[in-house]
């Protein structure tokens, strides 16, 4: 340093200015359009894709809200603290009372068991009733619950009891005028055994207390309903949760139903994923365009130091270009977010038929945010290398582009792109599975462009071919080659990645629950109706599928000790129901085993699982361990649940003792089970070998696929079969595949958007050697070559390219499918042999096109004027 | 009295595969303020890097150089980039201009990085005085090459440097062309009063300099006074004038 004192030098406004002067100017001569275009296209697909998920996201909580009635129940065998739903209402929430319990009905000619439910007068909170006035008739919705003295009715009710509408029913001590059929009630599934006992049959709950039904003792499941703003209600969750210590707690749709939260969260992963997929390839576009720019700036920078401009001064010059254009990025971004999503919604209107809620701001901050990042890591590394240019550049151009080969713009993007990776997907595991196949893409890369290099060499044919020119301009741009083969098979692989996991979810959603699932549960059958029904089915041209019997089970003993309460390590406390188990006539129930322990030991938790026996493993279920018993099967085996063998430690060849109807039942575990919980179909936990239980009097289970006027066979089966309950999830399921069509939809876009990120990097990544092949292709000219000479090796050259691409992308596909399938959406992973030729013949053709259309001007434009264009 | 240029014992080497390969050998080279020394020497004689060295723009190996009063061995890319703000002007062969920028821009830069508010009046007038006042609003692209030296020639002078370094700056033109140019530079620099520092390989040219200066593989092997300068190459001399420039 020296005591040199420096003149007065540029202020920050001046460098804006000249810096604005040059971006204008850059612009109109179309050098950053690329580069804007593509960090448009980052804040584009985030925010687009953030605004689209977080609205649908918080829609299909709503809708699946409805399948409680409310945004959160709180509900026990007790009656919770009825401060508590003063304290709720104070805090602004809507609240509703609901109580279940079975109970007998009288007609004048009959009796029947129904699950009844007494409602106060805000119920329900979420969703709505649909009410009919003949059984099986038209529904309509009817929000205003039954009046006092009126009880609404399920259409079985009345063909049960005798009845015809505006007829009496009793129900204990109170006399009810059955004034409406009730089809659909928004929460049917979610109770247990109160709401399984029979059909429903809705009072009003000021009616209760003159019935005289509840007693002490009675079995009574009381539920409290909550609605309202997302961040009040887990406030008041938490608020619960300290009051109760923990005894009850606040559940919302996600604990409530498997299949809905398993789409959701499949969707949302998805969703994340492909914006990620997006944001990076638009990374890889910014950056890539970004180099250019800067290799063409390098003059300029030069330039600029000669008239005095220090290096801090350029710095300040391009980061106020790159600032100018992230708002501009951003703006622009934000306005076709907001169109895109737009677009989604309008596309997607039959699909989604709730009002979605309005946008948060979040998607907006979250698409600015990721333009920021993206161009700190991707854009900001070449051009802050200008500053690093030599002034000498103006007397000697050949100082050529030294600070750009430094490794520091990769370790720049490397470390952007896992901030991004990290920070969208919030998992550890996702972000170390794309960097893991990005990483395993790049060492493959490495070995195939050696190999690359070394057969274009050896296949080189006479000189003067189209073939040797193209294989020795992918020698002599040996770095950019690779490079251009790193990008285009990274963009390939993505595209191919994202295609292929839409294609295997949708198709695995559309298999779980496919057009034909029986839509209606049949228990409480005895032994000696299954003929009758059977024929009673054939008869009406129904399908019948398989009787299953059914019995509650306790597991008391494994191996002697007391068998461990599977859900006692688990902050679920409700554990899994089975679909069996919602819909069967029992709740999975904690009942305290043994005598009176006192107080100080807590009694034994015993847990009732309805369990089946059979010969025949039932669809959906794999056995894992052990062999199924088949045909030569003896008593005294059980097949475990492999989840569930694990939760309560038990292994192939212990012994377990369960309690049935008060016996007690030995059995040897004779293999374990996977089953698809999420197909709606009887699942059980235990199932055991025919004659281990059969003398215990079960009841049996089957189902049914009852469509349209079908269901008004209903009236009919019941009336010959007045014992069975019938339990219908045509709703339900309706309910599910809409919401996995509405996912599927919004995946099959977000598939779209990534494709145009992806043709944004090919385009750059072609427009990137443009220059040099501008000028290699002129001299080549001038020295004679043809026209078609050169447009044939350009074509060569970029198949040779796009093939080599396509071939590790399909590589990098399939690994980086594998591990996502099977670690993230918990699938099973399948080789996709088609994609083996799909993928290089893609990669050539789409490259070679690609590249063909944007370097043909490079053999249209004169030589003179390319050669004197670029000296200039 | 100080130098406005200076070199002292001045050596630059540089690393090649075949070991160090010596550009500038132990050069020592006085010029004063308003001097106008031309730089003479064939190809690889080392001309360009003595301009480079004196400008600041590259670094000696060994030995000072003094610029204005400033030892430039002593100060960074930075204090040297703020002196040739300050005190130095360029002309190059390769005209370099900013191509996205227009005439009247690439002339406003050097005021406007001095934080002049006039910037736009001064480079248009400029820009006058070299006779293009009816190109202001044109791209390099659309200049023929006279005229883009010619803007060239504005711009070194717009930031009133007070010493003027040239690098062949007819090598690009055609000789009548190149001829017009160098008459107008030589105005100017009388005109302001420029130290000019005119690096050529053209002894024609290098006559119209007081001195000359002759590079032979990296040592000065002449240093020796002009008489006539700026008459016998039989141009426009003295008297060209924005017109007749206009058209070059």
């Amino acid at each position: 340093m020296s005591d040199y004192s420096p003149a007065t030098t540029a202020s920050p406004v001046t460098l804006m200015r000249v810096a604005l002067r040059l971006l204008w100017r850059d612009w109109r001569g179309g050098e950053l359009r690329l580069l804007l275009l593509a960090m448009v296209m980052a804040v584009t697909s985030v925010s687009g894709i953030a605004l689209f998920t977080d609205r649908l996201e918080r829609a299909l909580l709503q809708e699946s809200a409805t399948m409680l009635a409310a945004d959160r129940v709180l509900s026990g065998r007790q009656m919770p603290p009825r401060e508590w739903l003063d304290e709720a209402t104070q805090r602004g929430l809507m609240t509703a009372e609901v109580q279940a319990f079975a109970s007998m009905v009288f007609s004048d000619q009959a009796n029947l068991l129904v699950a009844a439910k007494a409602v106060s007068e805000a119920y329900p909170l979420r969703g709505e009733l649909r009410v009919a006035d003949q059984p099986f008739g038209a529904a309509y919705a009817d929000n205003a619950g039954p009046a006092r003295g009126e009880v609404w009715v399920e259409s079985r009710v009345l063909p049960s009891l005798g009845l015809e509408m505006g007829d009496t029913l009793y129900l204990g001590d109170g006399e009810f005028v059955v004034s409406r059929v009730l089809v659909q009630e928004p929460d049917r599934q979610q109770g247990g055994m109160m709401d399984n006992a029979g059909p429903r049959v809705l009072m009003n709950l000021d009616d209760v207390p003159s019935t005289n039904v509840i007693q002490p003792g009675s079995r009574v499941t009381y539920r409290y309903l909550f609605a309202g703003e997302l961040a009040e209600l887990d406030v008041y969750a938490d608020w619960v949760r300290e009051q109760s210590a923990g005894d009850f707690r606040l559940r919302d749709v996600r604990d409530e139903s498997q299949e809905v939260s398993d789409a959701l969260a499949r969707g949302e992963s998805f969703l994340l994923l492909g914006s990620l997929f997006a944001v990076l390839l638009a990374g890889i576009a910014i950056a890539l365009t970004a180099r250019r720019y800067s290799e063409r700036h390098f003059d300029y920078a030069a330039i600029l130091k000669t008239l005095g401009c220090t290096s801090n001064q350029i710095s300040a010059i391009y980061f106020g270009i790159l600032l100018s254009l992230l708002l501009i990025a951003v703006v622009v971004g934000s306005v076709l977010g907001w169109l895109v999503h737009e677009g989604i919604l309008l596309l997607l209107q039959s699909v989604i038929p709730i009002a979605l809620p309005e946008a948060s701001f979040t998607p907006f901050w979250l698409g600015a945010l990721t333009a920021f990042i993206c161009l700190f890591a991707f854009a900001m590394p070449p051009l802050l290398a200008l500053k690093h240019t030599s002034p000498l550049r103006v007397l000697r151009k050949d100082l050529a582009d030294a600070p750009l080969s430094t490794s520091l713009p990769y370790i720049f993007g490397i470390a952007g792109a896992l901030v991004l990776i990290l920070w969208y997907s919030q998992d550890v595991l996702i972000s170390i599975i794309l960097v893991g196949s990005v990483a395993g893409v790049a060492l493959v890369l490495s070995a195939m462009s050696y190999l690359l290099l070394r057969t274009g060499s050896a296949a080189g044919m006479r000189a003067g071919s189209a073939w040797m020119l193209a294989m020795s301009a992918v020698r002599r741009r040996r770095r950019q080659s690779v490079l251009q083969v790193l990008v285009f098979s990274l963009t390939i692989m993505s595209l191919l990645t994202l295609a292929l996991l839409r294609t295997d979810l949708i198709n695995d959603w559309q298999a779980q629950l496919p057009e034909d699932t029986p839509n209606h549960f049949m228990m409480n059958i005895s032994s000696n109706q299954i003929a009758g029904m059977q024929s009673f089915l054939q008869e009406n041209e129904v399908d019948t599928n398989p009787f299953y019997p059914m019995v509650a089970a306790g597991l008391l003993t494994v191996n002697g000790a007391p068998a461990p309460h599977p859900w006692d390590n688990d902050d679920d406390a409700s554990g899994r129901t089975t679909m069996t188990e919602r819909a069967g006539a029992e709740q999975p129930d904690d009942a305290a085993s043994g005598s009176d322990t006192g107080e100080s030991e807590r009694p034994q938790r015993v847990e009732n699982r309805q369990v089946t026996w059979t010969a025949q493993l039932p669809p959906d279920n794999e056995v894992v361990a052990g062999n199924w018993w088949g045909e030569d099967n003896r008593p005294g085996l059980v097949s475990v649940e492999r989840d569930y063998a694990e939760r309560i430690g038990v292994t192939l060849g212990d012994e377990l003792v369960f309690r049935v109807n008060e016996q007690e039942i030995t059995a040897v575990v004779d293999n374990m089970r996977t089953v698809r919980w999420d197909n709606m179909q009887p699942n059980f936990f235990f199932i055991f070998s025919p004659g281990t239980l059969d003398h215990l009097g079960a009841t049996y289970l089957s189902t049914l696929l009852l469509q349209g006027e079908e269901k008004l066979l209903l009236n009919d089966l019941l009336r010959q079969f007045p014992t069975i309950v019938v339990l219908e999830v045509d709703a339900l399921i309706e309910q599910i595949q809409s919401i996995i069509a509405q996912v599927s939809s919004a995946i099959e876009l977000i598939a779209a958007l990534v494709l145009v990120a992806g043709a944004l990097v090919l385009l750059s990544c072609v427009n990137a050697t443009l220059d040099e092949r501008f000028r290699e292709n002129a001299i080549l000219r001038t020295l004679g070559a043809g026209r078609k000479l050169i447009m044939t090796s350009l074509l060569i050259e970029f198949a040779f390219i796009g093939l080599l691409a396509g071939v590790i992308a399909t590589l990098g596909a399939e690994l980086s499918l594998y591990y996502l399938q099977s670690e993230v959406f918990q699938q099973t992973f399948s080789l996709h042999y088609w994609v083996w030729i799909a993928g290089p013949l893609a990669g050539t053709v789409i490259i070679a096109a690609l590249g063909f259309a944007a370097t043909r001007k490079v053999v249209s434009s004169s030589p003179l004027s390319v050669l004197r264009q670029l000296s200039a | 009295m100080t130098a406005m240029i200076e070199a002292r014992h001045l050596t630059k080497q540089v690393a090649t595969s075949e070991g160090q390969l010596i550009i500038l050998n132990d050069i020592s080279l006085r010029i004063e303020a308003a001097e106008a020394v031309a730089i003479v020497g064939v190809s690889g004689s080392g001309k360009s890097t003595l301009l480079g060295l004196m400008a600041g723009l590259d670094s000696a190996s060994a030995g000072d150089m003094f610029l204005d009063g400033q030892n430039l061995s002593t100060m960074d890319e930075e204090e040297r980039a703020q002196l040739r703000g300050r005190s130095v002007g360029f002309v190059f062969q390769s005209f370099q201009l900013l191509p996205s920028l227009t005439a009247l821009e690439n002339v406003m830069l050097p005021i406007e990085l001095k934080n002049d508010k006039d910037a736009r009046r001064k480079a248009a007038s400029l820009l006058q005085r070299v006779g293009l006042e009816s190109r202001l609003q044109h791209y390099p692209n659309q200049l023929s090459g006279g005229e883009q030296q010619r803007v060239a020639i504005a711009r070194a002078f717009a930031s009133e440097a007070k010493i003027l370094f040239a690098d062949e700056p007819t090598g690009n033109l055609d000789a009548a062309t190149g001829a017009k140019v160098i008459d107008l530079l030589f105005s100017l620099n009388a005109e302001f009063g420029t130290t000019l520092v005119l690096v050529t390989h053209d002894d024609r040219l290098a006559q119209r300099c007081g001195r000359l200066v002759r590079l032979v593989a990296g040592e000065i092997t002449e240093d020796s006074a002009v008489e006539t300068s700026g008459v016998e190459n039989g141009t426009a001399g003295e008297a060209s004038t924005a017109g007749d420039a206009a058209h070059v």
